[in-house]
């Protein structure tokens, strides 16, 4: 088969197509280091080939794998067999003598450094039995022996995801493996090995101090050095690692404790300036997914202008409750000379991102666009994370909120806003407080909390049916009467006397609507509604739980009384008329 | 005539921007791209990679920290056994694939899935691919960020095989 061309190799030459009728072609041969043209004969052989290949490469012809179009070109084919023509690529594969050269010597030394009690970390529940090290470093089966594979067949972990060659690495990808899954956790917290390690202060002391952000952060703030160095400390953090709910609660204390750090003058910069030294630095330590060289990044100066808020007046005021006309008025000094009294209130503690609830019914959450980003976002926290936590982000919201010129044309040209001036208008006014918000703290870990986010949602929804079912009851909410756009609520047919679309503020229909309230509160959804009062409150059955009520039976009737008004039914449950 | 194996080879899709791109990218860039796209070579049972600062690295397919791939795009089949491409890709990962050699507008990810592929089976990836990086920096927007993301690395998480 393989006598196209002359059976003798030294026949073809370069430049003289001795023998044979074809013409010349130029091929490119192409190496992963290198490319070459090479002329060739249309109709020589592979052979032929390789041979001038061999040549120009000054490689041996038994070394070289010519491939094209994913064929493997065989000694016995001719070029033109496979198609190759003039100026088509051919792909070269100069196998080396040794494959035991590469990649097996330096895996294997790094990992014999750093088998020393250290790899156990780095196998979380999945595989508890490899503590005699050498997981992290066995190459892929297919790969050239070395050291490790004496082990026996260790070769096999590396499928599992952990052939990487060092410590760093396998910590790296633990991390990101955590992040990814987030019951990977407490399944590692669960195993025994790790407790076992975990309850050795000096060990975990040791493992974090090799971390090098760690170390960087360490320089930075000399009180982290301390507290790890304070055994009683490790201990006490080691527990609450390992039981998670002990750990909700202490977030929550501190949480509390921090938001009273707020109304003092002066506070808000402090926060700030903690959250950035020490919670900024952790984030990206933890957070490796997208890392930016750069660091100066980081750098951005105590800029923000302290909003002017002066001590907390209100009683914490609830997001979740019925718009009330005393929200406006109160804010409407606290934001920054927003005209139109709905659009802002005062970002406060439990409303972190500013948001007049009122507003929210027919303000830029709205559109169908944000909202999807909202379900988005709320249906994979991971998102919401990853976006507010990447330093660039940070930075980037940073510049907009110094410069709201900049940030309001950007979101000008949002196609979601485009064409609806009210919204803009109402966007506009918000923009500054939105943007100061963003950087919160505060508002983070809430963007952040998917359930949070989800009870936004809920929120969003049920004012919206309640606009579309009684428009009449909330009139100082609709400047310009901005229809809300129905979301198929759980707001049915109980109430077919207000029509839909009618604007008007008919007493006679609030009154209606009041009682249908109450009916629909006592009877725990008589005119259909799909879901059970404790299903409906539960987010704030969480909270009355998180505040401490813990008698569920009695919360829950206090909300259906109250028709899931927090404060309402917190002024229930403590004895007190309710409002 | 000996038969040679054939192996399939895909190539695995993922929107690193999770859909945001689709939804925002309009407003932001100008331009509507539909997603920021980073891609896997799938072959011999691996999903082969090009991460910033890790250089080439393969996983089990779907493996990496994006979860599944958002599509999965038939390249065809090779003969390249597998010894072969990992001769092959540690040649690569030396020279134009190391680590640090990762440039997210010219030399990313996607780069080396072309050029994977290109070898594989002789097809280039989609287009819609390869043409992100120019799509983005044609847009004022792209410009403007440009020195920052030019120092950005963008890399899954694997585990690493070759050329560091």
């Amino acid at each position: 088969m393989a006598d196209q061309g002359a059976a003798d190799p030294g026949n073809n030459n370069n430049n003289k197509p001795e023998a044979s009728e074809g013409t010349i072609i130029k091929v490119t041969v192409k190496t992963p280091k290198d490319k070459e043209e090479i002329a060739i004969a249309e109709d020589a052989s592979v052979t032929q080939f390789k041979e001038e290949i061999s040549r120009r490469f000054k490689a041996k012809q038994d070394q070289l794998v010519l491939i094209f179009a994913g064929k493997i070109l065989k000694d016995g084919d001719s070029l033109s067999q496979h198609g190759i023509k003039d100026g088509l690529t051919v792909h070269l594969v100069i196998k080396t003598a040794h494959k035991a050269a590469d990649g097996g010597s330096t895996s294997a030394s790094s990992s014999t450094s750093t088998q020393a009690g250290s790899t156990s970390t780095s196998n979380p529940g999945t595989n508890p039995s490899t503590t005699t090290g050498s997981t992290g470093s066995a190459p892929p089966p297919t790969q050239t022996p070395n050291i490790l594979t004496g082990f026996g067949d260790l070769g096999g972990l590396a499928g599992l995801g952990m052939g990487s060659a060092n410590f760093m690495e396998l910590q790296q990808q633990m991390q990101r493996q955590l992040m990814s899954n987030p019951e990977m956790l407490s399944q590692i917290m669960e195993n025994p090995l790790v407790q076992n390690m975990m309850s050795n202060p000096d060990l975990m002391r040791q493992m974090i101090m090799a971390n090098p952000q760690m170390q960087q952060l360490m320089e930075r703030n000399p009180e982290i050095s301390h507290m790890l160095n304070n055994p009683e400390l490790m201990r006490q953090t080691m527990e609450l690692a390992r039981n998670p709910a002990m750990m909700q609660e202490m977030m929550r204390n501190q949480d509390r404790a921090l938001s009273n750090l707020e109304s003092i003058p002066g506070g808000y910069n402090a926060l700030r300036r903690m959250y950035t030294d020490i919670q900024e630095p952790m984030f990206s330590a933890a957070r490796e997914q997208v890392s930016v060289r750069n660091t100066s990044l980081h750098s951005y100066s105590e800029s923000g202008a302290q909003p002017s808020r002066t001590e907390n007046r209100e009683p914490l005021p609830n997001p979740w409750g019925p718009p009330t006309s005393s929200n406006p008025s109160e804010s409407g000094g606290g934001s920054t000379g927003s005209s139109s009294t709905t659009a802002g209130t005062t970002p406060s503690v439990s409303n972190p991102l500013g948001i007049n609830p009122g507003s929210l019914g027919n303000g830029m959450f709205n559109s169908p666009g944000m909202q999807s980003l909202l379900q988005q976002i709320s249906e994979n926290p991971q998102l919401m994370q990853n976006m507010l936590s990447a330093p660039y982000m940070r930075s980037m919201m940073q510049s907009l909120a110094q410069n709201p010129e900049l940030a309001s044309q950007v979101l000008m040209n949002n196609p979601l806003f485009a064409g609806n001036q009210q919204l803009q208008e109402q966007f506009r006014a918000q923009l500054p407080i939105f943007l100061q918000q963003m950087q919160n703290p505060e508002a983070l870990s809430v963007m952040t909390n998917p359930r949070a986010m989800q009870a936004l949602m809920q929120i969003q929804q049920g004012l919206q049916t309640l606009q579309t079912e009684a428009p009449g009851l909330m009139p100082s909410l609709m400047p310009g009467g901005i229809p809300g756009i129905p979301t198929g609520g759980a707001m049915p047919t109980e109430n077919p006397a207000s029509s839909p679309s009618s604007a008007g503020t008919n007493i006679a229909q609030q009154q209606l609507m009041h009682q249908m309230l109450q009916m629909f509160a006592g009877g725990g959804g008589g005119g259909g509604s799909t879901q059970t009062p404790e299903v409906r409150f539960q987010s704030q059955l969480d909270q009355l739980n998180a505040m401490g009520f813990i008698n569920r039976e009695a919360n829950l009737q206090a909300l259906i009384a109250t028709g899931g008004d927090i404060n309402a039914a917190i002024e229930r449950l403590l004895g007190s008329q309710p409002s | 005539m000996d038969q040679t194996d054939s192996y399939p080879v895909k190539l695995y899709v993922y929107d690193l921007s999770r859909g945001m791109a689709r939804q925002l990218s309009a407003s932001m860039l100008g331009r509507h791209i539909d997603g920021i796209w980073h891609t896997g070579v799938v072959v011999h049972g691996k999903e082969h990679y090009f991460g910033g600062s890790t250089g080439i690295t393969n996983c089990p397919p779907g493996g990496t920290l994006l979860g599944p791939p958002d599509s999965v795009v038939d390249m065809g089949s090779t003969e390249v056994p597998e010894d072969l491409f990992k001769e092959y890709l540690t040649s690569l990962g030396e020279s134009k694939y190391r680590g640090a050699n990762y440039n997210l507008f010219e030399n990313n990810c996607n780069t080396f899935s072309s050029e994977v592929a290109q070898f594989l089976t002789g097809r280039k990836i989609p287009s819609y691919i390869t043409d992100l990086p120019s799509d983005i920096l044609a847009t004022p927007f792209g410009q403007a960020l440009r020195p920052f993301l030019d120092s950005m690395v963008i890399n899954p998480g694997g585990n690493n095989l070759a050329g560091q």
